[in-house]
């Protein structure tokens, strides 16, 4: 099965909080793939707001999406794009 | 920064009352005015701004927790309430789950990056099942306040 990785600078001023992590889970929960986010030593559940905020990804930090499944290609460019929207 | 660092000690509720999100919303907010953290003036404003974030999308998180949070000029420190709910909440959650712990947290207005460490460590304090289980059969606030700060000890 696919596995795709990437790196990412958060662009929001206000960091990864609730709305967007929430907004970040609706994506991911379209897809089939096992979604992990990791920031330094913390790896979490891309599909949990809870594990999101547990991250703290303030503006400037650096996460690594992974997905891995069929759709694991579209699952990261959506989410992708998603966090390069986000202001 | 602890969660005891912006969680009042007199704003613990072992068994909220209400099972609708806009009343509980209502009794940690007025928990906080017994507790001295707020004005008792400023209570529908603050209430106001807590229920138009809801309306921006729940702030359910999964797992049976509610964060329901605002900024205000009405607030000049991080503060939240906890309650917990024998029953259950709605909360318009995604996961349609209801709500059983609600840590109600409000911020002054330019204060993104504590806002941001104070969720992170309601997150990571209430990500082990066993523990939320602990508060949930909690039945005074003083358990409750005892496994938080056992949990804020572990972590430096």
């Amino acid at each position: 099965m696919p596995r795709i990785k990437k790196t990412i600078m958060i662009k929001n001023r206000q960091g990864l909080h609730a709305r967007p992590a929430t907004l970040f889970v609706q994506i991911a929960n379209k897809f089939d793939s096992i979604i992990t986010v990791k920031k330094g030593k913390d790896v979490v559940n891309g599909k949990s707001i809870m594990g999101l905020l547990m991250l703290g990804a303030e503006k400037g930090s650096i996460i690594q999406l992974q997905a891995e499944g069929d759709d694991a290609y579209q699952a990261i460019a959506e989410l992708e794009s998603f966090l390069l929207m986000e202001e | 920064m602890k969660i005891m660092d912006f969680l009042s000690k007199k704003a613990i509720i072992p068994a909220l009352k209400s099972t609708k999100k806009e009343e509980v919303i209502k009794e940690l907010v007025d928990a906080l005015i017994q507790a001295g953290e707020i004005s008792k003036s400023h209570r529908n404003k603050l209430v106001e701004a807590l229920l138009a974030r809801e309306k921006l999308g729940s702030t359910a998180i999964g797992q049976g927790v509610g964060i329901p949070h605002a900024k205000s000029e009405y607030v000049d420190k991080l503060v939240a309430a906890l309650g917990i709910s024998p029953k259950g909440v709605d909360f318009d959650s995604l996961d349609g789950e209801p709500v059983y712990i609600v840590f109600l947290l409000l911020a002054p207005q330019d204060s993104a990056g504590p806002h941001l460490k104070a969720l992170a460590l309601i997150s990571r304090l209430l990500k082990d099942k066993y523990f939320r289980d602990n508060l949930r059969s909690s039945k005074d606030e003083k358990v409750i306040l005892k496994f938080i700060m056992e949990e804020d000890e572990k972590k430096i």
